[in-house]
């Protein structure tokens, strides 16, 4: 029985808003999980080539700078699209 | 749940909002996804070139197109 089909104990359903903010919440979190694994799949590809017996220094910083860069992709990607001259 | 907040018109609104928040959302990451691949062929650098930055302004746009053409393709058969 989760939360959302049993009320709180006070007995009263909760408000409105109250819902509409624990929604944002949860999908602000479940995108940021799913952008985390988008990264962790685009790097690991770009900057782990051979796996060793640890981390090396260039492959950390590689990792850095692909973080980095694909937050900016993303952000080019999203204005490209929104802001079309056709 | 009380069931008046299903026909509650703000929480409808909102949902509806947050629904499509969410299409364009998977759009964008969709798309980045398949450019970076396309444009990004390299190790990372500190910044993007040039070359780059066009490549991934232009994928995006080109795939937009192509869906179009798919679009109509599909729909005349």
């Amino acid at each position: 029985m989760d939360s959302y089909s049993a009320p709180p104990m006070g007995g009263v359903s909760p408000s409105p808003e109250a819902m509409m903010e624990q929604v944002k919440t949860q999908l602000a979190q479940a995108y940021a999980e799913e952008f985390i694994e988008t990264l962790r799949g685009k790097c690991f590809e770009k900057c782990i080539t051979k796996p060793g017996s640890s981390l090396g220094g260039s492959e950390s910083s590689c990792v850095s700078r692909c973080v980095d860069r694909y937050i900016e992709a993303t952000g080019i990607i999203s204005r490209s699209l929104f802001s079309k001259q056709h | 749940m009380d069931p008046s907040l299903a026909n509650n018109p703000e929480l409808l609104q909102f949902l509806n909002q947050e629904k499509e928040r969410a299409m364009v959302n998977e759009m964008v990451a969709k798309l980045t996804s398949v450019c970076w691949d396309k444009c990004i062929t390299s190790s990372p650098g500190s910044k993007f070139s040039s070359s780059e930055t066009s490549c991934l302004t232009h994928c995006a746009q080109r795939y937009m197109d192509m869906s179009m053409i798919i679009m109509k393709r599909f729909q005349s058969q």
